[in-house]
């Protein structure tokens, strides 16, 4: 069986997270993924955490995971003969991907009107913080700020405290699964009839509308509370500490008795403070007093095993100790071992979702500019034109 | 222009937040979505809209499910009774795609697995999305958003700095899910066209979004040392993190990149003297001495508002954002420009402004053509415009509850 994307073509011109995470996913189903690196490399090279600790541009977990099986070529873009090679190499591409501000990527040459004239089918996906457009178009950003201007941080903290990002890069994570079903769809609208387009994916605009139900409760009910609420949203929704981590609760009405039966206090459901939805919002301290006490009795694999058995929504903090030891990961086979020729060997996740046993690969990330002779020669560049555009002149 | 989904027929079994999100999302960009619910097995999102229940069709005003479906049709159908189940399998045989986020062995128990829909339709592309994925020891365990991220080690690395773990602001999980439906879809499809068969996929929520947190899972399993939360700092650069400014409860995020956004930072807050200042001159220094250099902008930043110190900050090159409220983010000017909000008009909930189909495709746009459906609205187009039953069968599944025109508003309190 093919995989998914076989036979598509994808030059990233992508840098840091959400552009290489939007062509990991299309590498990891298959898709040729052409990643174009400035001379020296990507800037998520020199990130980290590296290999015991050690600086190293070709062991840097951030590079290692977002850049599984593509392929990687070292090109100028700030050169004359850089900017001939991309364009060469943009006449056979399904798709481009880029995540840079909307001057900056006009000074790399990375101008729609100017690919389409070479190829009109391509499908150029543009990844900023705020859109091609507009007041903000010019602003700067990182995770942080994209993280501040789509609502998502004012909500993320504890009450008494400020408000806090979520761990990792959460922000460009989204931008870049985002971009990765909005390429897809434009995509298929590009091989019934030929024509591509640039596809504009803001962060900021991503995320705004996903607040749970806090846009529509303010835009439609008038109703904005304000707060955050740090770990415990109310007594059925939050995260305990146990004996040795910490447990999740999430109980929905219709799990109330499922949840009694599995902490062990089937009495909850004669106390009339606990009987319905509402009483229970009404007595939420003493109910939260209630799950703290029993969680701090509890070991967190034992609640989670308990939980399910009751199909009660109990789970526990999995750190990555815990994830890399999970049944139910390595049942499923989620965790994939890559072997890389410097890094050596590793846990990876595996893809974000399942199409049948061969709807994904698992080569490793290429070492910098790995490519470059390749697929020049194969997009037809003398050697001299290739040392040029890669900046590889002496 | 076509929309990239236009001529594609949806069949809807999702409930709550991520499998909705996901099918709006196909709707929005052009597919015919046809949500399904049972008249005591509807969605329960339409419970929570803070709408009082003495109100008439209360269960079609929840602005929370409103929004999450739009674009599409609903149809009730209870899926329990042989009947139900075999109108199901027959727009099964009528549609181009399935969606369901149960729990791993609901649909399996309706005897509506993908073999049994695969035999009503042989092309179907069938997309389960449960927690855990439909395999494995944990796939029977019931779990929601917040579980989810807790499942995918988001947790375990989020929160202040040295802190304990923290939740996100809202149930994570779901909308990470929701975001990969069209994705998972059009492969699907494409899947279909190259091998002639149906196919299913298999998204558990945990493992999607534990994508999310991947280098974090590399890290640990080449150096066996497991990291702290790190609150709003970043392992290299600093200034980087959120100040309090002017106003109850605002703030503003700032990060410098470089050596010459921090001397723009510097100059911006009259300090031009710490551009020298060997605590603060290189990038290294700056990191050392974070919490130092931390106090000192946030001396500025609590005279300015958040929006006037982002402006001032910007338009000197400086990485800096308002930490927008949800009043904010509605009436945010960028956003704005970008449509980001329209009008609706809803025959039940009245007039307000929801969000539009988030992706700008210019050739192929999404569009909010519909507001979502009331309860069994288009029960009549399903039955007999598709599936093309008299008067006489209709009649007949509406006297044996298979279907109603409104729910039992008793199954959910």
């Amino acid at each position: 069986m093919p995989l998914p994307l076989e036979g598509i073509r994808v030059l990233e011109v992508g840098t840091f997270v959400s552009a290489p995470y939007c062509g990991r996913l299309f590498a990891g189903y298959g898709a040729d993924v052409i990643k174009i690196e400035p001379p020296g490399g990507e800037i998520s090279r020199a990130h980290g955490p590296f290999l015991n600790g050690t600086p190293n541009p070709e062991t840097s977990a951030l590079f290692l995971y977002l850049n599984t099986n593509k392929r990687s070529i070292e090109l100028d873009l700030s050169s004359i003969e850089g900017r001939e090679a991309f364009l060469r190499l943009a006449e056979d591409a399904d798709v481009i991907i880029e995540n840079y501000r909307p001057s900056d990527a006009q000074g790399l040459g990375l101008d729609y009107e100017t690919i389409r004239s070479l190829n009109p089918r391509v499908v150029l996906v543009s990844i900023t913080a705020y859109g091609q457009e507009g007041p903000y178009a010019k602003y700067r950003s990182n995770n942080l700020i994209a993280f501040a201007m789509g609502g998502q941080m004012f909500l993320t903290g504890d009450p008494d405290k400020s408000p806090v990002k979520n761990g990792g890069y959460q922000a460009d994570y989204q931008g870049g699964l985002n971009a990765f079903s909005a390429a897809n769809l434009a995509l298929l609208a590009a091989e019934r009839d030929g024509e591509g387009q640039h596809v504009d994916i803001s962060v900021q605009h991503c995320m705004a509308p996903i607040l749970e139900a806090g846009i529509p409760f303010y835009a439609y009910n008038g109703i904005w509370t304000g707060q955050r609420r740090g770990n415990l949203m109310s007594s059925f929704m939050g995260i305990y500490p146990c004996i040795d981590g910490q447990v999740g609760v999430h109980v929905m009405a219709r799990n109330w008795p499922p949840f009694a039966a599995a902490t062990g206090h089937s009495e909850w459901l004669e106390d009339e403070r606990f009987a319905t939805a509402d009483s229970r919002r009404n007595h939420d301290d003493e109910l939260m007093a209630e799950v703290i006490e029993w969680a701090a009795g509890m070991r967190k694999k034992d609640a989670y095993a308990i939980g399910g058995e009751h199909r009660a929504p109990i789970t526990f903090i999995h750190t990555m100790e815990d994830l890399l030891e999970s049944p139910q990961l390595s049942a499923r086979g989620f965790l994939r071992n890559i072997e890389h020729p410097i890094a050596g060997n590793a846990s990876y996740p595996g893809p974000p979702w399942w199409m049948g046993p061969d709807s994904w690969r698992d080569a490793p990330a290429p070492l910098l500019g790995e490519h470059t002779q390749a697929v020049l020669r194969e997009a037809g560049l003398s050697q001299a034109e290739i040392t040029a555009a890669a900046g590889l002149a002496t | 222009m076509k929309a990239p989904l236009a001529g594609i027929r949806v069949v809807d079994l999702t409930m709550v937040w991520a499998g909705p999100l996901g099918t709006r999302l196909l709707g929005d960009y052009g597919a015919e979505v046809i949500k399904i619910e049972g008249p005591s097995q509807w969605d329960l999102l339409r419970g929570l809209g803070g709408i009082s229940r003495t109100e008439p069709r209360w269960y079609n005003r929840a602005a929370y499910f409103n929004h999450n479906n739009r674009n599409k049709y609903s149809a009730a159908i209870d899926l329990r009774q042989a009947a139900g189940r075999d109108l199901l399998l027959k727009l099964c045989a009528k549609s181009d795609v399935l969606v369901e986020n149960y729990r791993a062995n609901v649909m399996d128990n309706l005897g509506l697995s993908f073999e049994e829909v695969l035999e009503a339709n042989p092309h179907i592309v069938y997309l389960s999305m449960p927690g855990h994925g439909k395999t494995g020891p944990e796939a029977h365990y019931v779990t929601y958003g917040t579980n989810v991220e807790q499942l995918a080690g988001l947790v375990s690395i989020s929160g202040y700095e040295d802190g304990e773990p923290l939740k996100t602001g809202f149930s994570y999980g779901d909308p990470s899910s929701g975001i990969a439906v069209p994705a998972a879809v059009a492969l699907g499809l494409r899947q279909r066209e190259k091998t002639g068969k149906g196919v299913h996929i298999d998204l558990a929520q945990r493992e999607n979004l534990t994508g999310f947190v991947g280098e974090y899972l590399v890290d640990y399993s080449m150096n066996g040392q497991l990291r702290s939360p790190a609150g709003n700092t970043h392992p290299h650069i600093a200034p980087h993190g959120v100040y309090e400014s002017a106003g109850q409860d605002r703030w503003i995020a700032i990060a410098c990149e470089d050596d010459d956004q921090f001397a723009a930072l510097c100059h911006v807050i009259n300090q031009d003297e710490l551009i020298e200042d060997t605590r603060f001159s290189t990038r290294a220094a700056r990191k050392a001495n974070e919490h130092t250099l931390n106090t000192i902008i946030e001396e500025w930043t609590l005279k300015q508002g958040h929006y006037e110190a982002m402006h001032i900050l910007q338009r000197h090159g400086i990485p800096a954002g308002s930490v927008l409220t949800i009043p904010e983010v509605m009436s945010d000017p960028q956003l704005r420009f970008r449509g980001a909000w329209s009008e609706q008009v809803h025959p039940d909930a009245g007039t307000w402004e929801v969000e539009t189909p988030p992706w700008n495709l210019p050739r192929t746009p999404g569009h909010a053509r519909i507001p979502a459906p009331g309860f069994g609205e288009h029960n009549d187009y399903v039955f007999s415009n598709i599936l093309g039953l008299d008067e006489h069968t209709i009649g007949r599944l509406y006297a044996d509850g298979v279907t109603a025109d409104e729910p039992n508003v008793d199954s959910h309190t």
